[in-house]
């Protein structure tokens, strides 16, 4: 077996080790969270079957609350309006987004002339070490706890047998002086509400926190699958996938409505006030909107992403990211390189084991539509 | 030609020919058969999978470089001359009479077709050519038709999970069970502590994993069980299904595969022939199928 193998299989069973346990006491705990689910699952099939109607609404939503909404076609145009609404020399701060990943935003910036910064532990150890992400939600579960600590060794060469606690400690002090410079925020987001335009972010660091309220302009990227018809939804979503991840309570869950605003005086809502003076969402198409239409591939897009069949996947268990386009990888990213890139080369390599379909919050059959995105990619 | 153009030429024509996924003797396929009444009806069903089984690697191996081989398609024909080793054959020769034994133990009537009996297409089904396997579940089911076939008694979990999406794509009126829902007993007491390599598609797909399970343990064996390596929802596959185009990943989730069992115990019961061929020469102990630990009378 090569030597990359060796050190993922080592690096992923400690990941299963940590997590699958952890999520089906989490579900044994909050039995309510499946009902949770399921009412995400109605609330995006709802949005899917009827997807250029509730994109109007959120856009409109959005300027009600005084933010920005700017709809995008793909990679190219996404690249094109942040670039316009940053502009060059300044700080950036990027909360984890594979939407941003899929878009090149980060790479597209710094070569503007930008310093740009992932404040995810995880996708700042990708950053320093300048690799793809190995899965959805832990886009570093490749690198062992040591690799970590070596990769980390770009900013602070004095690591030396590390704990998992000193590593982050060391990311938290350098990254706190780029929250304090940031000029602007970029995340992503887990939902977007229709009815009120509200971004909703679900983390615990506190680095999305931090990187929507303290530069003064907050961009979110989405896909347009993110979109729920309503707040109550949204937010619904946001707790699926903390659970289902395995992290649940989440730390944080951030809603943010248009830019800071105060209405302490007369109770007049006034903005700012003390957080962002603009509020930009960036919707996302990319493919999203033919693959809606779909009668197969429909289904991919009520991923609420938590990762979770990753780790009930022998494919994934055994190739990791590589399977797949990054930043799409495991069992849902077979899908989702069909929608975003057109590739239907990851598929061919599913088994049909049906442990993704097992466990999959949203209840997707995706060794079904792997089976039609194999078909189609023979043809080709 | 690519080897998926080759593989699927292969499939395809052998399937029209023969109704089976490559050439070969029919005696192969019917040689562990001598006392069981020929006709339809009620008929168990091999799909000829234990005994040609053992010849998918060889075509693994094979298909890759003959797709670099220009005219390679007329090689065809001399595949008939192709059979499993006399260790093979013999294998599965005991396996389906400890299977018949068990079904009759039972009070199970059943038939066979021999010669007749056509192979269910899983394999089109498992690569990914959908289209194709729908063409050939319509031929299956009109000779089935013929045949006077009523119902099927499986003994696989591929042929079985092949026949529960012919609906899917033709008129299929066929009754489809499997031998382990008919069967009593083991018909032997087992004994000692065995780990089982759970069929994906019997344990996922078709509700049958607590079926073979409790056979094991209601002949005296108890079974090494870990959640994170054979629980229901976190079971591996054995890599087999993606094998025919797909040899060295294949491989590579059966050596995984056969690690995370070989850590649990040295005695492993597959309920599948793909199971135990892709995971015994990785497996570090003695790999059975069930119908092994069965009695022969």
């Amino acid at each position: 077996m090569r030597g990359d193998r060796v050190t993922w299989i080592y690096a992923v069973e400690r990941a299963v080790k940590n997590n699958v346990p952890k999520v089906e006491a989490i579900l044994k705990e909050h039995p309510y969270l499946l009902d949770l689910a399921m009412k995400v699952r109605e609330g995006k099939t709802e949005v899917l079957r009827n997807l250029d109607r509730y994109v109007e609404e959120t856009i409109k939503s959005v300027e009600k609350s005084g933010g920005r909404a700017h709809l995008v076609s793909n990679a190219e145009e996404a690249k094109e309006i942040v670039s316009k609404i940053v502009g060059t020399g300044k700080t950036i701060v990027l909360g984890k987004s594979m939407v941003a990943y899929e878009a090149g935003l980060r790479k597209h910036l710094e070569a503007m002339g930008n310093d740009v910064w992932e404040t995810d532990l995880g996708e700042f150890l990708i950053q320093l070490a300048d690799e793809p992400p190995s899965h959805i939600i832990a886009p570093s579960l490749h690198m062992t706890k040591e690799r970590a600590e070596e990769v980390m060794r770009k900013i602070d060469n004095e690591l030396n047998n590390s704990t998992h606690e000193k590593i982050a400690m060391t990311a938290r002090k350098f990254l706190r002086d780029k929250f304090i410079k940031a000029h602007v925020g970029i995340t992503g987001a887990n939902a977007v509400a229709a009815d009120t335009g509200s971004v909703i972010l679900v983390e615990n660091e506190g680095n999305i926190r931090m990187t929507t309220v303290l530069p003064e302009v907050h961009i979110a990227v989405a896909g347009l699958e993110k979109i729920l018809p309503n707040l109550q939804l949204a937010l619904y979503e946001a707790l699926v996938q903390a659970a289902f991840g395995g992290l649940y309570p989440p730390s944080y869950v951030n809603v943010s409505s248009g830019p800071s605003s105060t209405a302490d005086i007369e109770m007049k809502r006034v903005s700012p006030a003390h957080g962002p003076r603009e509020f930009h969402l960036v919707l996302l198409d990319n493919g999203r909107r033919e693959a809606a239409k779909d009668p197969v591939l429909w289904e991919s897009l009520l991923c609420v992403r938590c990762g979770r069949c990753h780790l009930h996947c022998p494919v994934y268990r055994v190739f990791g990211g590589k399977w797949g386009v990054p930043p799409y990888s495991g069992p849902m990213g077979a899908m989702w390189s069909a929608v975003v890139y057109r590739d239907f080369g990851p598929a061919q390599l599913c088994v049909h084991s049906g442990g993704c379909r097992e466990v999959c919050p949203m209840k997707i059959d995706i060794p079904k539509v792997l089976e039609e995105l194999k078909k189609r990619g023979l043809k080709q | 030609m690519k080897i998926e153009g080759l593989v699927r030429e292969v499939l395809v024509r052998s399937l029209k020919d023969y109704m089976m996924p490559f050439p070969t003797s029919k005696k192969v396929c019917t040689e562990w058969a001598t006392d069981i009444p020929r006709g339809g009806g009620t008929v168990i069903y091999t799909g000829c999978m234990y005994q040609l089984t053992p010849l998918t690697d060889l075509y693994a191996n094979a298909l890759p470089l003959l797709s670099k081989v220009e005219g390679a398609e007329k090689l065809y024909p001399l595949a008939m001359a192709i059979t499993p080793s006399r260790v093979h054959r013999e294998r599965a020769k005991r396996i389906l009479q400890n299977v018949a034994a068990a079904l009759k133990r039972s009070g199970v009537q059943f038939n066979y077709l021999y010669e007749d009996e056509p192979y269910s297409g899983t394999v089109l089904l498992e690569l990914g050519f959908v289209e194709e396997f729908a063409e050939y579940a319509k031929r299956v089911m009109q000779h089935f038709n013929r045949l006077g076939v009523k119902k099927l008694i499986t003994v696989d979990p591929h042929s079985h999970y092949a026949f529960s999406r012919y609906r899917e794509f033709t008129n299929f009126d066929l009754e489809v069970v499997s031998y382990l829902q008919l069967i009593r007993d083991l018909g032997t007491k087992v004994e000692g502590e065995y780990v089982v390599h759970d069929s994906c598609l019997y344990s996922r797909f078709l509700g049958l994993r607590e079926t073979y399970r409790s056979l094991i343990k209601a002949a005296g064996a108890s079974l090494k069980d870990d959640q994170l390596v054979t629980g229901p929802a976190t079971s591996m596959c054995c890599g087999a299904p993606i094998g025919p185009l797909r040899k060295r990943e294949s491989e590579a989730i059966a050596s995984y595969r056969a690690a995370q069992l070989s850590s649990l115990g040295d005695k492993l019961v597959v309920v599948c022939p793909l199971c135990y061929l892709a995971l015994s020469p990785h497996f570090k102990g003695k790999v059975m199928d069930l119908a092994e630990l069965m009695s022969f009378r």
